[in-house]
């Protein structure tokens, strides 16, 4: 045998191994950037910016919690003005609760309970696979280029084309598309951060929109953490009492 | 050469605005928004209204014939605080409010506890709550006819805080997977005893209420409950579902075999009859492309006055007026003024309309919401119309610019009214 052997040996252990580029399909590629981006049942703190073209802002802080991939509960920590409203998603539904009001009401995934560039949709979002079946994938350098498409009407987004970072398996840029082709807005995923407990994902999510010019939105994530939850948090009548989660 | 292109960049990136500087700018630390076991806050109201008095209506003549005017000024505050004290599965949570108000003609204060109660939360599924409490029930964002244990809502301020009752309630929840998503079963124990929920209803009575609630095929359903001898038993049936992503639809549906009715008569007596109340709303809420927001709500009130026997009402204060202008007697006016609770109540009658539209940062403006209001007695076609505008731009305050118009004619609901116009300009600091 010998070294008449190994390179032979060596070939065809080359051949066979898959590169990592051409391992993973559209699909699959999809189901990592959900998983990489959040645990299946977990609970985060964010801050939301909204920043005005003169530089002035208006901050909000969410506690949200997620199971599965169609349940999130974000109740607002702060301001003040905020303090206590809490929306609920399953699925294709949304709710909201306003303390004063005293029940909750439907709202509609365009909606915006915060001002600003960002939506319900994008302040509860669920997975990307929940909602959106990938057509095409290509890929660019340290990025694959993923085309999705919604798959129903009742997503917020009819398109997204989506860059991914081959490396760490997270997005890095996502644009939001109309069903008219019309851009809605620009997803900017930054800054990868360790959370712990194997949680490795950008910790800054920016967005701006052709149809708020000048005007830009800013998530920061702080603190995310697995956690086991109840079927029945993702409920109406949990969501006055979301709070005693914390 | 590099060396100065390189400062020119440094320079240049700490000269950009925006995502290049993301590091620097954005700062967040979750650790100062840890839960904490006293949670406090609310707001503080300064509000402003200048009315103009429609001298010929029924309802000034009624309140205002000793100190007849044209204009009426009012200067407000309130102060509302809530909070929550949490001890293991327990929460102890309230909501005190408290308001003065100079107007014109007289100086009002008061105090309210809105609610004060314990909740006990045995498992995510399971909640006892016990004390003074708020219970909301019904899709309707106007009116709620199956609002069974709640105060009557003021459809101009539908998003406003109120005054809940004293009760037990247990709360149980089922999550499932299917078409049938949850199933969730609300029950309260309501009594009425000598300084304990009196306005309710009977006194010596333990009430019960329930709500079974389904989210099935993604539609909110509720079926509800009243029993108990300090009102008469009700039923109710109450939806809301998404039709399309910006397009909701929800009705409520109450009925009342045997619904005590207070009416005038012709010869001023007052009778008290039972009806078989059937009262029903059906809306839509809608969400344009622009963000214009749209609620409309039809609402039928079955135990509704009809116009005739609005029209007696308006006729003994006009009796009543004419009465005192002539003999300086109030026996007629003070008769009216007791049935005035009754009659001038928002929406006493039959059939009404609500429309409501809310465009969200129009031009751009962030934070600020401009709105209309529309009220309309379908029975006697007045109305009120109420445009507004609302900005939030300077975090924790909110300032609310509204003016209404009322219009009706002789004899009609809103053309009988206190006012017939007011501005109102309120401000509000959230702590």
């Amino acid at each position: 045998m010998g070294r008449k052997m190994i390179l032979p040996l060596l070939l065809l252990a080359a051949w066979l191994a898959p590169s990592p580029a051409l391992a993973l399909t559209a699909g699959e590629v999809l189901t990592k950037v959900d998983r990489n981006l959040e645990p299946e049942s977990s609970e985060m703190y964010r801050k939301l910016i909204n920043i005005e073209p003169d530089g002035s802002k208006k901050e909000f802080v969410l506690y949200s919690v997620r199971k599965g991939r169609d349940k999130m509960v974000a109740l607002f920590l702060a301001p003040a003005s905020e303090k206590g409203r809490a929306s609920l998603r399953l699925d294709d539904n949304m709710w909201l609760y306003i303390p004063s009001v005293g029940k909750p009401i439907r709202i509609t995934s365009l909606q915006s309970v915060v001002g600003g560039v960002f939506n319900n949709a994008d302040i509860l979002r669920l997975d990307y696979t929940t909602e959106y079946e990938p057509t095409k994938m290509e890929e660019s350098g340290a990025g694959y280029l993923l085309d999705l498409k919604a798959k129903t009407a009742a997503v917020a987004y009819d398109r997204l084309k989506m860059t991914v970072d081959k490396k760490a398996l997270v997005p890095t840029r996502v644009e939001c598309y109309a069903a008219s082709g019309l851009l809605i807005k620009t997803l900017y995923y930054k800054e990868i951060k360790d959370f712990g407990g194997g949680i490795v994902r950008p910790s800054v999510l920016e967005t701006d929109s052709p149809l708020y010019k000048g005007y830009k939105s800013v998530m920061i994530y702080a603190s995310i953490k697995k956690r086991a939850l109840a079927d029945e948090v993702f409920t109406l009548n949990y969501l006055p009492r979301v709070e005693e989660l914390r | 050469m590099s060396t100065r292109l390189g400062r020119a960049t440094v320079l240049l990136l700490c000269l950009l605005p925006g995502p290049l500087r993301a590091e620097e700018e954005f700062h967040f630390d979750a650790a100062a928004f840890e839960k904490k076991s006293l949670e406090w806050g609310g707001y503080a109201e300064l509000k402003g209204e200048h009315s103009d008095i429609n001298q010929d209506g029924a309802l000034s003549r009624l309140n205002l014939y000793r100190e007849p005017r044209s204009t009426l000024d009012r200067l407000g505050a309130t102060l509302q605080l809530d909070g929550s004290y949490t001890r293991g599965i327990t929460s102890f949570n309230w909501r005190v409010q408290g308001s003065a108000a100079q107007d014109d003609l007289a100086w009002n204060d008061q105090a309210e506890l809105f609610e004060g109660y314990a909740s006990i939360k045995a498992a995510p599924s399971t909640t006892i709550e016990l004390g003074k409490k708020t219970f909301k029930w019904g899709k309707g964002y106007a009116w709620n006819p199956v609002g069974f244990i709640a105060r009557p809502k003021d459809p101009n301020e539908p998003e406003e805080a109120m005054e809940g009752f004293i009760g037990a309630g247990l709360d149980l929840i089922r999550s499932f997977a299917g078409p049938l998503r949850t199933m969730a079963l609300t029950t309260v124990a309501l009594p009425v005893w000598q300084g304990v929920n009196e306005d309710f209803g009977e006194r010596d009575n333990v009430n019960l209420a329930a709500k079974l609630y389904f989210l099935f095929h993604d539609t909110d359903i509720d079926l509800l409950w009243y029993g108990g001898n300090s009102r008469t038993t009700r039923y109710g049936l109450d939806f809301s579902r998404n039709l399309t992503t910006n397009l909701e639809i929800h009705g409520e549906l109450a009925h009342t075999p045997r619904q005590p009715v207070r009416t005038l008569m012709t010869d001023n007596s007052v009778t008290t009859h039972d009806v078989a109340d059937t009262s029903w709303l059906v809306g839509l809420r809608y969400l344009s492309e622009r963000e214009l927001t749209t609620i409309v709500e039809y609402y039928h009130n079955g135990d509704g006055y009809n116009t005739e026997e609005i029209d007696r009402f308006f006729n003994l204060v006009a009796d009543g007026s004419a009465q005192y202008e002539t003999t300086g007697a109030t026996t007629l006016l003070d008769k009216a003024a007791s049935l005035s609770q009754l009659y001038s109540r928002p929406q006493p009658g039959r059939d009404s309309l609500y429309l409501r539209l809310s465009q969200k940062e129009p031009f751009d403006l962030l934070y600020f919401a401009p709105g209309l209001t529309a009220i309309m007695n379908l029975d006697d076609h007045s109305w009120s119309l109420s445009p507004e505008a609302v900005y939030t731009g300077f975090t924790n305050w909110e300032l609310r610019l509204r003016f209404s118009l009322l219009n009706g004619a002789v004899f009609s609901e809103y053309g009988e009214k206190q006012n017939s116009n007011k501005l109102e300009l309120r401000i509000r600091y959230f702590f």
